[in-house]
């Protein structure tokens, strides 16, 4: 009984130390401040990989890996995305049964808008995606909502951000509900899950551009800005919420739902860290 | 005797600032080296590197228990999915103890059970451990 006593007394003051000592790290929504968190990520890669210019990011790990962005190079020679691009735009272009379009839904048309997603909505009080904001637009016309990971959405994804290419990503944080949200995401961003106890962190950050297995993963600065990708692993076209939804399961982990609020603000948050690259959707990766 | 012991583990198990604790650091050592059932001292006291779940199970194999365990375990998982940290390989657990207890399989279907219960339970302590602990991996 004494040791129980004691482990509980230690328990206790571990836990009143960790609570002090986070309270000023930003992870409450009076000390979080999303520039200072841009800044402290983009200044430990280029601290890390100090041969690399903070735009090249957008290349993810072919940015750090130079055979691998070779091997790169040689499959954009023709591009395996570019069907889906083709296809991307017959959809977005076609009208919905009630003479209506997706350019009906979105400002500018939808051309040349992928920098602002994700958004806040206001009206919505929520994280909005590009995915999200597409089905909205099509149940908002009457049309069925799409699969959120593959299919017509990737397309119309890829499309919208091939005509937003080189614009420089500026997702905004307006108000305290966003701030919570970006904070939420923040956190789901850092914390360990699954069987293998594993957060994205774990290998975007600290183990980008370290050997896991075979592979090497990327660093998670200019991680969005190539999506949605077409994965030779896939053999086909997926939005990043289908790789989140892989990496948890990667992990051992039940993977949290795709377009689920957990899901859009860790994609607020990620998205918020590359602000100030530039888009270069669709990608290809391996 | 072994009431102490199980509750201690418990105890360790239920919150990751436990966690970091040289008593479960000593026990993950244990269990990693010699897997269950192995006597190990700790501190002038000695302890066994069963898991709380696999004690509970370490019962008579008869249809009541195996129930209960799998009714236990299936607890643990719907809580687990409520903090939304579940593992992945713990449905196919419970579903695979389930078949067993229909076949009457009880041993089998007990040892599933508290290996999924274990799962979920490390889980939720996961979540707990996250919850404090995140903000520690975020670079300054």
């Amino acid at each position: 009984m004494k040791i129980i006593k004691s482990l509980l007394a230690g328990a206790s003051l571990a836990l009143v130390a960790s609570i002090s000592q986070a309270a000023t790290s930003g992870n409450t929504l009076a000390t979080v401040d999303p520039e200072a968190d841009r800044s402290a990520m983009q200044s430990y890669f280029q601290k890390r990989f100090p041969q690399v210019a903070l735009s090249d990011y957008v290349n993810g790990i072919y940015a750090l890996d130079a055979p691998s962005r070779e091997q790169w190079q040689s499959i954009e020679e023709f591009p395996p995305y570019e069907f889906d691009i083709e296809e991307g735009e017959a959809l977005f272009n076609k009208t919905f049964a009630n003479g209506k379009s997706y350019a009906d839904c979105f400002a500018n048309g939808g051309i040349g808008i992928r920098q602002n997603f994700p958004r806040w909505d206001a009206s919505q009080g929520k994280v909005v995606t590009l995915e999200l904001a597409i089905n909205q637009c099509r149940k908002a016309n009457g049309e069925e909502a799409l699969g959120w990971k593959k299919g017509k959405i990737a397309q119309i994804s890829a499309y919208m951000a091939f005509t937003s290419r080189d614009n420089v990503f500026d997702v905004q944080i307006p108000n305290d509900k966003a701030k919570a949200a970006y904070l939420d995401g923040k956190q789901s961003f850092y914390a360990r899950r699954g069987q293998l106890n594993m957060s994205c962190a774990n290998c975007h950050i600290a183990g980008a551009y370290i050997k896991i297995r075979a592979d090497l993963p990327g660093p998670t600065l200019g991680h969005v800005t190539h999506f949605p990708v077409f994965r030779s692993k896939w053999g086909e076209l997926g939005t990043l919420q289908r790789r989140y939804g892989g990496c948890q399961k990667n992990v051992r982990g039940v993977p949290q739902k795709t377009q689920g609020e957990k899901f859009r603000n860790l994609e607020f948050f990620q998205t918020y860290m590359s602000n100030g690259l530039v888009v270069n959707g669709p990608g290809a990766r391996k | 005797m072994k009431k102490t012991i199980s509750l201690v583990a418990a105890l360790m198990m239920v919150s990751g600032v436990v966690a970091a604790h040289p008593f479960n650091e000593a026990f993950n050592e244990q269990r990693a080296m010699y897997g269950k059932g192995h006597s190990f001292t700790w501190n002038g006291q000695t302890y066994i590197t069963d898991h709380p779940e696999e004690i509970a199970a370490a019962v008579v194999a008869n249809a009541a228990n195996a129930t209960a365990l799998l009714a236990a375990a299936k607890d643990q998982y719907t809580q687990v999915l409520a903090v939304d940290f579940g593992w992945t390989l713990t449905k196919n657990l419970l579903k695979s103890a389930g078949k067993a207890l229909e076949t009457g399989e009880f041993r089998k279907s007990m040892d599933l059970s508290a290996q999924a219960q274990y799962h979920s339970r490390m889980g939720i302590a996961q979540y707990h451990q996250s919850q404090a602990e995140w903000i520690m991996a975020v670079p300054e």
